[in-house]
């Protein structure tokens, strides 16, 4: 039967989960604010993010190189790997791009999905991995009506509000940030005023990958490890990210959150109806919010003239 | 080559082949497919058969998304609704392969046209999400969940060895008359695609793709031609589907996931989008390129599958970097180039 207290603690898992769908989904919609491409390989990034710690902190080997720091400092190095990755990627790849059909930009998107998911099965290790002790934290935070938010999610939803945070007052109070802000609104127009489009693209890049990598990261501690159904967390996201308006990034935030809670509902109404309703619930939602707000929350909408 | 268009008649001017080259071409190139599997091995016959099928699928997306630009990533679940109902039509009423082809294709283009709802409010990269939420669906539901069985008969089934083309007359049965039967029916679609974009409903298509508010001024009916472009490259990929069905012999929801719509966006834009000939370049290229650099890494790394997609991701970005319009693109320039040669004029 339905009791308040399941329900209770359904919506504050939903919340805790949810909030690692934002940080992806932030990383996501950071990109297609800045450069207009959808990137289809966000939850590969986020796959990669959480296995580099894997690699560094443990005695995996990526290929035959064998890295072992402490486990706090690799965290850390990943991050700033998944910075470095983003601005390398650019330099290499993305910059030959600019100004080409966008559908070309989503291809190459794709090719990081086969070549990150290929990838780290043939170097690193095509199975489940654990996480290391220190990364498996046993305490949880007590809520009222005897619900329990496990370490990761309050984790979680504690970066998320802090990413969203910084970089709202990022984009508003920073003159990068509005030298951002201009290139995501009109390029030319931006161009024409010396705003180095390169440069911000690259700083899109190395903030969206690093925040998606501390997505990545904490959805591997909230399962204990590694595996590769993290990728899977792609088409949550473009569910959060539409329901929010694709360019905005408090939309992600609060779209993340909502499909969160909507597939832990899923999952426990799939108790008494049917399972597996935990991944149609967000779809089915998904499609309504399109049908009602073409634009979602608060995605800019494009008003068209001949 | 001529140097001018020399067309007397609008006939001339909308010829499929324009040219007297064109045509001694054609007749010189027409032996070869029916001539190459006397001659190719094995496991070469059957990636071109994968590459007939592949055409057709991707003629499909072709004219949902370079006639009508509908970004619409559910062509696996397309292929599905084929591929199950061709299932049905031959495992339980003996139909044969052709009337359950057809009858896969009609139903798969009317729930493409239900896919393309959405399309009443939204557009570009919002419909490209609501068609990857149907598509999800259901695959990942519908398809999978043994409770919906009396509606696709079966999470899992197979199709048998022997299939007749109408009934039980004309078994096909071996590599070779499946591949007759691929190249039949993707000939039939190419010449079909072809044409649609030369007559009223592809200029329709067109306009709608180039600027849908002005083609909307010109009195097109913006919802009921995208609904028709739905339907049609519906139409398409359901028969993509059940001809992929026969070809595996084994239907399976995890074939027919996002994987297989992703492939086939890597097709169409490597190939260029916009022509026909750029989807049988772009299908072609793909396909052969994964089964020799399989073949090629295998033989050099024992476990080497997981590498494939690795190195062809890193082929197609060097590829995109060169000429991002597509393969069509490139060859283009180089036909300018031979077409100036020695002197530029």
């Amino acid at each position: 039967m339905v009791e308040a207290g399941g329900l209770f603690s359904a919506l504050v898992t939903g919340i805790g989960i949810g909030a690692l769908y934002a940080l992806v989904a932030i990383g996501f919609s950071l990109i297609y604010k800045i450069t207009g491409v959808l990137n289809f390989a966000q939850g590969q990034f986020a796959l990669l993010g959480a296995f580099l710690v894997v690699v560094l902190s443990t005695s995996l080997p990526f290929w035959f190189v064998e890295v072992q720091i402490p486990v706090y400092a690799a965290v850390v190095v990943t991050i700033l790997i998944g910075a470095l990755l983003g601005v390398l990627l650019e330099r290499l790849v993305f910059r030959h791009f600019i100004g080409e059909p966008v559908l070309s930009v989503i291809i190459v998107t794709l090719a990081f999905v086969g070549i990150i998911e290929g990838g780290s099965r043939f170097f690193i290790s095509a199975q489940y991995r654990a996480y290391p002790q220190e990364l498996q934290p046993g305490w949880s935070l007590s809520l009222p009506l005897d619900t329990e938010l496990q370490a990761p999610f309050v984790l979680g939803v504690a970066l998320a509000l802090l990413t969203v945070a910084a970089l709202m007052a990022f984009f508003r109070y920073t003159v990068l940030g509005s030298i951002l802000r201009a290139s995501a609104s009109d390029q030319q127009a931006a161009m024409v005023l010396g705003v180095s489009i390169e440069r911000t693209i690259v700083i899109a890049w190395a903030l969206s990958i690093a925040i998606t990598s501390i997505g990545g990261i904490l959805l591997a501690m909230s399962s204990g490890g590694v595996g590769y159904t993290i990728a899977d967390v792609t088409i949550l996201v473009f569910a959060a990210v539409v329901f929010g308006g694709l360019d905005s990034i408090p939309g992600a935030f609060i779209g993340g959150i909502v499909v969160g809670v909507l597939r832990q509902f899923g999952v426990y109404m799939g108790e008494f109806l049917m399972p597996g309703l935990d991944s149609v619930f967000p779809m089915v939602f998904l499609l309504v919010v399109i049908m009602l707000m073409p634009y979602g929350l608060f995605g800019t909408e494009r008003i068209e003239r001949l | 080559m001529p140097c001018g268009e020399y067309f007397t008649s609008y006939e001339g001017r909308m010829g499929l082949l324009r040219w007297r080259i064109q045509r001694v071409a054609f007749l010189l190139a027409l032996p070869i497919p029916l001539l190459a599997p006397f001659v190719l091995s094995g496991s070469l016959v059957s990636t071109v058969t994968l590459i007939f099928i592949f055409v057709v699928a991707v003629l499909g997306l072709h004219v949902m998304l370079s006639y009508a630009g509908e970004i619409v990533l559910a062509q696996g679940a397309f292929m599905a609704i084929g591929a199950y109902t061709t299932a049905r039509m031959v495992n339980e009423l003996g139909a044969g392969m052709i009337p359950s082809m057809l009858v896969a294709g009609l139903l798969t283009g009317l729930i493409a046209a239900i896919f393309g709802l959405p399309a009443w409010r939204v557009k570009g990269f919002y419909i490209a999400i609501s068609t990857l939420a149907l598509q999800f669906i259901a695959v990942q539901f519908f398809f999978t969940r043994e409770e919906f069985a009396p509606i696709h008969g079966g999470t899992q089934q197979s199709m048998p060895q022997e299939i007749g083309l109408v009934g039980d007359f004309l078994a096909i049965e071996s590599a070779l008359q499946q591949y007759f039967f691929a190249l039949g029916v993707m000939a039939v679609f190419v010449i079909l695609t072809m044409n649609l974009s030369r007559t009223g409903i592809g200029r329709m298509f067109r306009a709608l793709h180039e600027n849908d508010l002005s083609a909307e001024v010109l009195g097109i009916n913006r919802f009921r031609n995208k609904l028709l472009a739905y339907a049609i490259g519906g139409f398409m990929v359901g028969v993509a589907g059940s001809l992929y069905a026969m070809y595996i012999g084994f239907i399976d929801p995890g074939f027919y996931g996002i994987d297989i719509t992703l492939l086939h966006y890597v097709m169409l834009l490597l190939g260029g989008m916009g022509r026909v000939w750029g989807v049988i370049l772009g299908v072609g290229s793909v396909e052969l390129l994964q089964h020799y650099l399989l073949d090629f890494l295998t033989d050099t790394f024992p476990d080497a599958t997981a590498l494939e997609p690795f190195v062809f991701g890193i082929i197609l970005i060097f590829v995109l970097i060169l000429e991002p319009k597509g393969l069509m693109a490139a060859l283009g320039q180089v036909k300018e180039y031979l077409r100036k040669w020695p002197y530029a004029y």
